[in-house]
């Protein structure tokens, strides 16, 4: 029998249905009762006339894939049903929720895009519910956002100086403090510590550019410049996460080696560790904040003038107790440092001047004056 | 069934893997909307694109969740909400739609007025402010210029419009606590609010007649202290709950005394929920009561009345207003607590008088009775006049002489067959 002959034999008793189209090309006819509860479903109908036999699919948005399609119209073919109580419905609601994240984002876009409010408020409650009362990391983890903050491009002290008013944030990552380029003092009406020692640093650093602007040692500074720069950037890199945790026993392990003639030695130790989070978990400058905090604050001029005549200073958080410095065989070395040299200009290509002398001032406050002797070990006199 | 794809970047996947980002504007901002505002200003550290989505959520909430509370002392702790909502406010762009300020520690300082200022600029639409300390805070004029007002709650301020203020046009809420305003400003405002559909009212002062002039008015809940109530024009009222807090004066039970409850039922037509509370059963009981309304409470089919079973005044106007509510479903009575000096009142709950009175009564509740002759009386009363009744629950103000209460009431006959009484324990 045609279509035609079908409409006309009983139209009463037949189910009528509705023909959608999914982007991916796919058509399924659904119930007419179940899709109409759909508002761009039914205005689709009703206004366009669409919908009703193949041909006429009702294409559906592109956010709605089959497998969306499919969730939508189970919520609908629950929810069209006049006679249902409350409480039904809502321990309906309950379970169809429970899904993995993923999914849940993806049936909120597609719930939107056809209009279905109902299905969008239970969605981002659901969502919003996985969002509350988490970590920055632990969101980030469970719905795979790019931990991208650390660019430099990116931030700005907004963000960031708000998130210090709700001081339970876990990782805050001053990283991207340091990025502001005013380098001028937050409000910390909190007293919050962080916060103090953010300012210290800040001072620190006006004061060391300008000081730096004095001292033209152009020719050994601008070597290490780059030379530090590359462990900073590393490490900078690297160093994300930072938690109390470990700020405070970086504090008490933490080691600063004086090479005399291997400045590209160092480096490649910061290549070498690059993978691991723990030891790199403090960007030097952060360390230095802390370590600023802890003691005196006139480093600068004594920093400034150690640099100048003495050997390379290399900033270096390490949290192992071994020293691989001096295990490197002298032929991996050299690779290593033609390596890292080709990666420093890369990137000191990139980055703007302002961020290598900013980054590179860091290096320049050491509080504990270490020196190493002949045979490597390192000998610490506090000062 | 995976297809085999080239292997992407890391970029690439996550980006793919990220759909939470992606969703539309409207969208993650209805969800940020659901957080706490420190849950949802903290999604700025997320990742690049994070940074101001919090930025654009239409509800603000500042309550006791979004400052931590220590064991720091309170200044410190109202510095730290000042700031964090001086920082949101600056950072927030778009328009205000609901905005919440409730603190414990919040008193009425210049810090709000400011606050207003800003909220009144961007067509906020319900407006809620707490003061839970202290004085009575001055609400702003400019607050009053918020046309697109909704739902406005206050709790512990002081209204006094500019003379400029014309009402809010769109106003459908209003919940008024423990306020203070002028007679003539609380007429105003009323009135001037053609649009009002709820009102609750408590704890005023400055006011004590309430001339409610509200056509669209449906939920009406106040509780305080006044000298009378009129309704005009309130044809939809249809929930009303109204607690009178202190004793009704005996010189208004003089005789010329227009009744009060056949005042007070001339324009509720349709009411379907009362609550009599307090002492406003014997307000409504001055004057002559008559035997029932001239035209019943047809709509109404829950009835709670605070009542003293001593009283004959009070059981009369119970008594009316029982009549005139023929499809009255729920029922409780709460006996208000003895009062010295009151005589006591038989046998005016007789069991035949008006048979089947409650025809379609299913549940009551009477609760906080003592034993007394009356209110026994009234039990017989209801037990023996409610053919489809289902359960009636019944709980004493104390223990003592429970066991002889429950004697009396195993010997009561009931009407229905389906009946439970059910006894509570105080």
């Amino acid at each position: 029998m045609s279509e035609v002959e079908m409409a006309v034999i009983k139209p009463e008793m037949m189910k009528s249905y509705i023909w959608l189209q999914t982007a991916d090309g796919a058509i399924q006819q659904v119930e007419q009762e179940v899709a109409m509860f759909c508002p761009l479903i039914c205005h689709e109908v009703i206004h366009k006339g669409m919908g009703s036999s193949k041909n006429y699919a009702i294409s559906l948005p592109q956010r709605v894939n089959p497998a969306m399609l499919s969730l939508i119209l189970d919520y609908c073919r629950f929810h069209q049903v006049p006679g249902r109580s409350n409480k039904e419905r809502k321990s309906f609601d309950e379970k169809f929720i429970r899904m993995d994240t993923k999914r849940l984002c993806e049936l909120t876009s597609a719930a939107d895009s056809l209009q279905l409010k109902p299905l969008v408020d239970l969605t981002s409650r659901a969502l919003a519910r996985i969002i509350e009362g988490k970590s920055p990391e632990e969101i980030r983890e469970i719905f795979h956002l790019p931990d991208d903050l650390t660019e430099v491009s990116g931030a700005c002290g907004n963000c960031v100086c708000l998130a210090s008013q709700f001081p339970y944030v876990y990782n805050f990552n001053i990283d991207y403090i340091l990025q502001e380029e005013k380098l001028e003092p937050l409000k910390n009406t909190t007293d919050d510590p962080r916060i103090r020692l953010l300012n210290r640093l800040y001072a620190k650093k006006r004061k060391e550019l300008k000081e730096r602007e004095k001292l033209k040692n152009v020719e050994v500074e601008e070597e290490r410049v780059d030379e530090r720069s590359v462990d900073d950037l590393l490490s900078f890199i690297n160093g994300k996460e930072r938690d109390s945790k470990v700020i405070k026993s970086s504090k008490n392990k933490k080691k600063h080696r004086r090479k005399k003639d291997q400045p590209k030695n160092t480096c490649s130790n910061e290549a070498t560790k690059t993978h691991k989070q723990e030891s790199n978990g403090l960007n030097l400058v952060c360390l230095s904040a802390e370590v600023g905090y802890k003691f005196r604050p006139d480093l600068g001029e004594s920093s400034n003038v150690q640099n100048v005549e003495d050997d390379i200073f290399v900033r270096k958080v390490d949290f192992e107790d071994v020293d691989v410095d001096d295990e490197i065989d002298p032929a991996l070395k050299e690779k290593i440092d033609r390596e890292v040299e080709d990666f420093a200009r890369r990137l000191n290509s990139d980055w703007p001047e302002r961020m290598q002398e900013i980054l590179s001032l860091g290096q320049d406050m050491r509080p504990l004056h270490h020196s190493i002797n002949g045979n490597g070990t390192i000998t610490k006199y506090a000062k | 069934m995976k297809q085999r794809e080239p292997p992407k970047s890391p970029c690439k996947i996550e980006t793919e893997l990220d759909k939470l980002s992606n969703l539309p504007a409207h969208v993650i901002d209805q969800i940020l909307s659901q957080l706490p505002i420190k849950d949802a200003v903290r999604t700025s550290v997320l990742s690049k694109k994070w940074r101001y989505k919090w930025a654009t959520i239409p509800h603000l909430v500042f309550d006791n969740l979004c400052v931590a509370i220590s064991s720091q002392e309170q200044t410190l702790v109202k510095n730290k909400l000042v700031n964090i909502v001086d920082h949101v406010l600056l950072l927030h762009t778009g328009p205000i739609i609901k905005f919440k300020l409730s603190h414990r520690d919040l008193l009425g300082v210049s810090d709000i007025d400011r606050w207003i200022l800003h909220i009144s600029r961007s067509s906020i639409k319900e407006f809620i402010l707490e003061i839970w300390k202290g004085q009575r805070y001055k609400v702003p004029s400019c607050l009053f210029s918020c046309q697109n007002l909704i739902h406005l709650e206050l709790f512990n301020c002081l209204l006094k419009p500019p003379s400029t203020f014309k009402g809010f046009r769109n106003l459908k809420s209003l919940d008024l606590q423990h306020i203070t305003l002028a007679q003539d400003v609380f007429e105003n405002l009323i009135s001037s609010c053609p649009m009002l559909e709820r009102l609750t009212l408590m704890n005023f002062d400055g006011f004590t007649h309430l001339n409610i002039d509200a056509p669209n008015l449906q939920f009406f809940d106040i509780g305080g202290v006044f000298d009378d109530v009129n309704f005009e024009n309130t044809f939809h009222l249809a929930l009303v709950s109204i607690g009178l807090y202190v004793n009704v004066k005996t010189d208004q039970t003089a005789p010329g005394n227009s009744c009060k409850l056949l005042r007070f039922f001339v324009h509720l037509p349709h009411i379907r929920r009362l609550e009599i509370q307090s002492y406003f059963l014997k307000y409504l009981a001055v004057g002559n009561v008559p035997s029932r309304l001239p035209r019943p409470c047809a709509d109404l089919n829950y009835l709670s009345v605070r009542i003293n079973f001593n009283e004959l005044e009070e059981n009369l106007a119970a008594l009316c207003l029982l009549r005139s509510s023929p499809n009255l479903q729920e029922l409780e009575m709460l006996a208000r607590p003895e009062e010295a000096g009151m005589g006591v009142l038989t046998n005016f709950w007789e069991v035949d008088h008006w048979n089947s009175m409650f025809s379609q009564l299913r549940i009551v509740k009477i609760l906080g009775i003592s034993g007394i002759r009356s209110e026994l009386e009234f039990i017989n009363f209801v037990l023996s006049n409610s053919p489809v009744l289902e359960r009636m629950t019944i709980k004493p103000a104390s223990p003592e002489g429970g066991w002889d209460l429950v004697k009396e009431l195993l010997r009561f006959r009931r009407a229905s067959v389906r009946a439970e009484i059910i006894y509570l324990d105080s």
